[in-house]
């Protein structure tokens, strides 16, 4: 029995379909992401966890009990803003122990609490100032550990790091999930950033237009997209025709060289031809030294000196490119404009779209 | 949940509609008061005589008149202040601030008591010509504006971010004339404008300082005038200095587009 | 693990400009009037504050605004202004509310405060001939209630040149004055902080208790203050309505300028700086609360 559960969720404003046909199960102690572009209907289901949206149609369960038209004030779940939304009249352990004082906690209780909170996450010495006097990364900390001091049974966030610089954001990003992983809570992490979602979660929702595109472990999202709209939008993908495809010996043609298939099954039809699907880091250099390797060769048209990675972009045939991502090490002697390059990938990398 | 949204509404609602009472019934009563000028029948008879009346012309000319120089000699003051300031002597912005609020701690009884002492007498003697005692009413109608003048000003000069735009005509060779004129001036006229029609709807009912300055030359000792002698001729008054109002607040909010503190000046 | 505190303002990197004495010619004109206009004549009331009429230097003057005439007048005038601050206030706060959280519909809001910049300007000579129009003896209002509900308001005491009637006269433009100054700050309640606060497990109304109005009480009793300010210093409306009757600090300035009664410069130079003294108390308390709330609301 699943702790978290949404059963035929939609939502419509209006005319508008935000959320469609929305179903899912969470256990306790997962974290799982709601992945998307904007206007994916990701935020409006948070907040219908939350209760600050009421679902046009569905049903939502939390810990066995039905919570679909609970006010939200009744629910006992914590949030996390983008905009942190600290009180501004408050100070920081004010904030922290709004929750508790709300409901009335004993002043020693809720000192005890917010001291907790205070250290877990790092700001001990910080109880007495304002939110104006904090910096944006340390506003969250304080947001979070305000959603956290009332023992919230599940914790939702709601782009919680986008507000912040690129540092910042990776640094509490791993705090989160620390802090998620010690505590055992149950969260649901919404944002639009693929890194932070495949770095963080323990399942990821997929979602465009107001539907699940696929729901998969981060594993099972990058390697094994279910729908074209996953594969585009989680890491980059080659896309490329090919020709000659033939079904008895599992090959094709890419730009006139010869490619051997897992499959000739096509998942999910792009266009009327038969494409090419696979990802730029599949690719080394080199010739094929495996019989169950791939080899292309091309020239390359530009390439990209990115710190960690090196992206090429290599022409195999006339006006046919081919993104390559490769590891940069000290020895690679990284080829230039022009070069020409042997490129080898397995064989169960690529499939057909 | 809905039940209360519902509540909330009602509670809105009865607060509106307790306001447009408010608002819109001395209008009512003021209008119909206005036309009752001859007994039995509703008629325009009041306004009639307001408008065939040389006075009301000539004293709302003059009014307006000083509106006029008022705003030019607003502008003239405060422009190129608010830009130098912002640009060249950000450390005066305080005083300015200051000094553009002490109208409220001064207020035009005060004023008005204080410029007709050092004025009237030596060494300045503005009030023995028409010229000078028309040169002080306007000076004392650029100070009760000030407040808002110089805070339209300085909000339009923010919003365009002077400095860069300066910086910009200084590399392609302008000086300070030209930056001023074309640049400042033009991109600004929104904030102008609307500071200049909140200064005519002020001016041309002004009281306080009209009565003691210059008498039954201006509207508004006009208006109180024939408020003592003529009962409908004055409700018919107070109605077109309503809509006086109504259509230079108007045009603001035309300018302003809603933003609400563009508003507040203004005599009492 | 450490933590870093990122910029909060970062400030553009342009060296300031070179400043010269040729910069303060461009804001002399300015100084130059506020000085003449403002700070003279201030100032000239102000030492003719402690003169007497044989030009010597005394404190009479300031003494004699304690007799008991010029106390009520004083006293008088507070209290007005008072009233109709607050109730000024409540009510233009209430409206604001209606029209910005209290969910009605868009146009409202601009409606509203286009008629409020209308009605808080629409002060002085012909306000007070709307008001008597409405509740003078035979005002619109007046009649209205007699022939339907059959009270008769001045039977029952009112009167509208009294400081009730003056109250309620002052309070036409005193409430769309509070609706333009605090529309802004109900409008700058974020969602988020209701939303959080609901979800922390607060209802409405503690949301309002310990969060909204803690939050908005700055700006409320700012603009509590400008409206005070706003009705302490007026004239024309009470001298209209009211010819003088009620002795308004204004009105006693007034005939002080027109040289009415005892012809006593001195004295009406310390009621003048009385008035100063008491406007630039509120404009200062009215600085400390702004200060206070935009600190706040920094971001």
């Amino acid at each position: 029995m699943s702790f978290l559960t949404l059963t035929n969720i939609s939502k419509s404003f209006g005319s508008t379909d935000a959320v469609r046909d929305f179903n899912l199960e969470v256990e306790k102690g997962e974290l799982v992401s709601f992945l998307g572009p904007s206007g994916c209907g990701k935020t409006t289901t948070l907040r219908m966890i939350a209760g600050f949206e009421l679902p046009t149609t569905g049903v939502i369960t939390l810990d066995g009990q039905e919570i679909t038209h609970q006010p939200p004030h009744q629910r006992n779940v914590g949030m996390v803003f983008q905009s942190y939304a600290l009180f501004p009249n408050l100070t920081v352990a004010q904030n922290i122990g709004f929750g508790l004082e709300v409901r009335k906690t004993p002043p020693a209780a809720i000192k005890e609490r917010v001291e907790e909170m205070l250290a877990l996450i790092h700001m001990e010495e910080y109880g007495g100032r304002y939110p104006y006097q904090l910096s944006g990364g340390q506003q969250q900390r304080v947001a979070l550990a305000r959603a956290l001091a009332i023992r919230p049974r599940v914790l939702l966030l709601d782009e919680p790091l986008s507000a912040l610089d690129a540092k910042i954001r990776t640094e509490l990003r791993l705090e989160i999930r620390r802090i998620q992983q010690a505590l055992g809570i149950t969260a649901i992490y919404v944002t639009h950033d693929q890194e932070e979602a495949l770095s963080l979660s323990d399942r990821i929702v997929v979602m465009n237009r107001g539907r699940i595109e696929q729901v998969g472990t981060p594993t099972q999202i990058y390697n094994y997209p279910a729908t074209e709209f996953v594969a585009f939008f989680v890491g980059q993908l080659n896309v490329l025709p090919i020709t000659d495809l033939d079904p008895a010996t599992s090959s094709c043609r890419l730009g006139g060289q010869l490619i051997t298939l897992e499959s000739v099954a096509v998942e999910h039809p792009l266009q009327d031809t038969p494409h090419l699907a696979i990802r730029p880091e599949e690719f080394d250099l080199g010739p094929a030294r495996q019989p169950d390797q791939n080899q292309l060769t091309g020239r390359v048209e530009t390439l990209i000196f990115l710190g960690a990675i090196v992206r090429l972009r290599v022409e195999v045939a006339p006006g046919l490119l081919v993104s390559v991502d490769l590891f940069n090490s000290r020895e690679l002697n990284l080829p230039r404009a022009g070069d020409e390059v042997v490129l080898h990938f397995p064989r169960h990398a690529c499939w057909l779209m | 949940m809905k039940a209360r949204a519902l509540l909330g509404k009602l509670w809105s609602w009865f607060w509106i509609v307790l306001g447009v009472l408010y608002f819109f019934t001395p209008l009512l009563a003021t209008f119909d008061f206005s036309l009752r000028a001859r007994k039995g029948m509703l008629t325009f008879l009041a306004y009639e005589h307001i408008f065939k009346d040389v006075n009301f012309w000539r004293t709302f000319g003059f009014s307006l008149q000083m509106g006029f120089y008022t705003i030019i000699v607003s502008i003239v003051l405060v422009v190129p202040t608010a830009y130098w300031i912002r640009l060249r002597l950000p450390q005066l912005r305080p005083l300015a601030e200051f000094i553009s609020m002490l109208p409220f701690v001064v207020p035009a009884i005060v004023l008005v008591f204080g410029l007709i002492r050092v004025f009237s007498g030596p060494p300045f003697h503005l009030t023995n010509t028409f010229t000078g005692t028309n040169a002080l009413l306007v000076a004392g109608y650029v100070v009760l504006t000030l407040p808002y003048t110089y805070r339209a000003v300085d909000t339009g000069l923010a919003a365009i971010d002077v400095r860069s735009l300066t910086e910009a005509a200084q590399s392609l060779g302008a000086g300070w004339g030209t930056i001023l004129l074309r640049i400042v001036f033009p991109n600004l006229r929104t904030a102008i404008l609307s500071g200049a029609f909140l200064t005519l709807a002020t001016v041309i009912g002004e009281y306080t300082m009209a009565s003691f300055i210059v008498g039954i030359k201006a509207f508004g000792p006009y208006m109180s005038l024939v408020g003592q002698n003529k009962t409908y001729e004055s409700s018919s008054l107070a109605i077109i200095s309503f809509l006086l109002t109504w259509a230079f607040m108007g045009l603001i909010q035309l300018f302003n587009r809603g933003r609400a503190e563009g508003q507040l000046a203004g005599a009492r | 693990m450490p933590f870093h505190r990122s910029p909060r303002d970062a400030r553009q990197a342009r060296p300031a400009l070179p400043s010269s004495w040729k910069n303060w010619l461009g804001v002399l004109p300015f100084l130059l009037f506020t000085a003449l206009f403002i700070v003279l004549p201030s100032v000239y009331l102000l030492v003719g504050a402690f003169r007497d009429n044989a030009g010597h230097f005394t404190l009479k003057n300031f003494a004699d605004l304690f007799t008991p005439s010029i106390l009520s007048a004083y006293w008088v005038t507070i209290r007005i202004s008072l009233v109709t601050a607050v109730l000024g206030g409540l009510f233009g706060f209430m409206l604001a509310y209606a029209v910005t959280i209290g969910g009605l519909p868009r146009w409202m809001r601009s409606a509203l405060l286009t008629f409020s910049g209308v009605a808080s300007n629409f002060a002085g000579v012909p306000l007070a001939f709307a008001f008597i129009a409405t509740l003078g003896r035979t005002g619109m209002v007046t009649v209205l209630l007699k022939h339907w509900l059959g009270l008769n308001l001045y039977d029952r005491g009112f009167n509208l040149y009294s400081f009730w009637g003056l109250s309620v006269t002052y309070l036409y433009f005193q409430f769309p004055l509070m609706v333009l100054i605090i529309t802004p700050a109900l409008e700058g309640l974020r969602r988020e902080w209701r939303e959080a606060a609901l979800n922390l497990g607060a209802s409405s109304l503690e949301y309002w208790r310990r969060v909204a109005l803690p939050i908005l009480l700055p700006s409320i009793l700012g603009a509590m203050i400008l409206l005070f300010g706003n009705a302490f210093g007026a004239y024309a409306t009470a001298l209209s309505l009211t010819g003088g009757f009620i002795n308004l600090v204004t009105i006693v300035i007034g005939s002080q300028i027109k040289g009415d009664i005892l012809y006593n410069p001195g004295l009406g130079y310390a009621l003048a700086m009385g008035m100063v003294f008491v406007m630039a108390g509120a404009m200062g308390i009215y600085f400390l609360l702004r200060r206070r709330s935009e600190r706040w609301l920094r971001r």
